[in-house]
């Protein structure tokens, strides 16, 4: 059947989509291309047929045409969703990327990330006074301005506001400002101690 | 779903129009023959009669041409609406779909005979079903849903899982674990993913 | 909303405590505050009661409706009511989860009014669910209900709004107007 193959494209970007990215199925991508391209030339010859006296080829030429509609159709649709992905990413793992979802971008998916990355942080500094405001913190309504967190893993050194350094190795613990770890809680490299 | 077409990069709504239905074909298409698995003509000839997903029957079959006719396919027929609407929350919408509703709704174009009975059908099934989805989403916490789930069409099944989060919301909220600074769930999907990864290489 | 947010809101909400030190009048974007003098009730945001309570700085004075007898006869009318009936605060139930966790030994008879906010709380959603029923079912195109408080209206709002989205695109269909998918 005629986009099956852009059929199965999505339907393998909806399994994935939860987690993380997939790899950028460039194959995949380039079969549907040259499906379409097919379908085009049959078409312009089928055409070019009518002009020159043929009957009864509007049917067919239909029918391909409604293909390529449709195979244009999954691989926007593809592009489009793996975009989106991309954007709520920079919102759950911060504006640094871990190299194994970059891996499976590609280079106009790294381009447009950066550009988001860009845009937003030139929104943020544009709003709230002096400092700017870093939307992407505070998602909840914070209860205390200090908290304990332990480390899930070795992060090095990390200098507080105030100038300290804490060494966050795996297992220690430390009481800092909320709006400083609370992204570092996000990536899953703290733990939040609660009582 | 939506009524101003703003699903044309929704993969659901594409994956919908994917499902197939009876066609017949009314005027000879040349050289696309193929699409007939059961023939070895190399034209589709008049009179043939196969299935087709919605896309391509919708392209075919409009009130401007009529390359093929079609005809609904059975569980929106009056067989199955009865069915409906004696009980409607014993169906198993999933196995008639996964896209029940939205593909019944994008059939309702073609302009059969049947078509407003088939729009009161859907209608009426979704308002008759709509309770025991809301409660059960918003129920059980403990019990075996999935029951339930199994008979759900893809859209009833988001609809029980909104239901089903703002439960899990509430119950986070009352037992105080909101004040919990949780990693983020798509970095936690993410580690799941790569440790199984590396758990094959 | 998240519920942690409808509960930021709820924090705002005015509580009596008996303060143990003094603290001159202060003046907050939300309003003033104060003076807090040692020994006598004064009002205060919940957020603040709770933070002061939590720092052994005050004792807090329950509110009048957080009592047995007045909790039992709400019960009661909410139980023979059809419709909902008028809370005696507009976050009843973020109020007492939150001065329940951080002040037990300021209210009396805390496991029994524990029960019965939520019993309460139980029976409203019940109702709430059946309204959102009998309305799904008829053809009316809205629905008024009177003294729901925001923490139950937030837990069925993305379940109530996405089924009536998928109503409305139903409902469109037998008036003849049926979407058409892009292609």
């Amino acid at each position: 059947m005629l986009a099956e193959k852009a059929l199965d494209l999505l339907r393998e970007l909806q399994r994935t989509l939860d987690g993380s990215l997939p790899p950028y199925n460039e194959d995949g991508i380039r079969q549907i291309l040259e499906e379409m391209k097919a379908l085009f030339e049959q078409n312009q010859k089928d055409v070019s047929a009518t002009v020159a006296g043929e009957n009864g080829l509007f049917s067919g030429v239909q029918l391909r045409h409604s293909a390529l509609e449709r195979n244009k159709r999954c691989l926007l649709a593809y592009l489009y969703n793996r975009l989106e992905q991309i954007k709520k990413m920079r919102w759950e793992f911060g504006s640094v990327l871990p190299p194994e979802v970059k891996f499976n971008m590609c280079e106009q998916e790294v381009q447009w990330f950066s550009k988001y990355n860009k845009m937003l942080a030139n929104y943020m500094r544009s709003i709230g006074g002096e400092g700017g405001l870093d939307l992407t913190q505070d998602l909840k309504p914070p209860k205390t301005l200090y908290i304990e967190v332990r480390c899930l893993m070795d992060h090095g050194e990390f200098e507080t506001q105030d100038g300290n350094i804490l060494l966050l190795k795996k297992n220690s613990q430390h009481f800092m400002l909320r709006s400083e770890c609370e992204h570092l809680i996000r990536q899953g490299i703290l733990e939040h101690i609660v009582h | 779903m939506s009524i101003d077409g703003s699903n044309y990069f929704d993969i659901n709504d594409i994956l919908s129009t994917q499902q197939r239905l009876p066609c017949k074909v009314e005027m000879p298409i040349y050289r696309l023959g193929y699409l007939d698995s059961s023939s070895e003509s190399e034209h589709l000839q008049p009179g043939t009669k196969l299935e087709l997903p919605f896309w391509m029957a919708r392209a075919l079959c409009s009130r401007k041409r009529h390359i093929v006719s079609v005809d609904l396919p059975k569980q929106y027929k009056e067989g199955y609406r009865e069915i409906f609407s004696a009980d409607p929350t014993m169906v198993d919408l999933h196995k008639l779909g996964p896209y029940f509703y939205n593909y019944g709704s994008q059939l309702l174009q073609f302009e059969l005979p049947e078509t407003p009975d088939v729009a009161k059908s859907l209608l009426q099934t979704f308002q008759g079903r709509l309770r025991k989805i809301m409660d059960s989403s918003q129920n059980c916490f403990n019990e075996d849903t999935s029951k339930l789930v199994e008979k759900l069409d893809e859209s009833e099944r988001i609809l029980f899982k909104e239901g089903q989060q703002a439960l899990n919301d509430f119950q986070c909220w009352e037992t105080r674990k909101t004040e919990k600074l949780k990693t983020s769930e798509m970095v936690k999907n993410h580690r799941k993913r790569k440790r199984v990864v590396l758990e094959e290489t | 909303m998240d519920p942690s947010e409808v509960e930021f809101l709820a924090e705002k909400e005015f509580v009596t405590v008996v303060p143990n030190f003094a603290l001159d009048k202060i003046y907050l974007i939300g309003g003033d505050i104060g003076p807090l003098t040692p020994g006598l009730p004064v009002q205060v945001p919940l957020w603040m009661a709770v933070n002061l309570k939590q720092g052994q700085k005050c004792r807090i004075v329950p509110p009048e409706w957080m009592d047995i007898d007045r909790l039992q006869d709400k019960k009661q009318e909410e139980t023979d009511s059809k419709f909902f009936t008028k809370m005696p605060c507009d976050h009843y139930i973020e109020v007492t989860q939150l001065l329940l966790k951080s002040a037990t030994d300021d209210i009396p008879h805390a496991d029994e009014i524990r029960t019965l906010v939520k019993d309460i709380w139980d029976l409203r959603i019940a109702k709430l669910r059946s309204s959102i029923d009998t309305f799904v079912k008829s053809d009316a195109t809205h629905a008024k209900l009177n003294f729901l408080t925001l923490m139950e209206l937030n837990t069925v709002r993305p379940f109530l709004t996405k089924a009536l989205d998928q109503m409305h695109v139903l409902r469109s269909n037998n008036n003849g107007r049926i979407q058409s998918t892009q292609e």
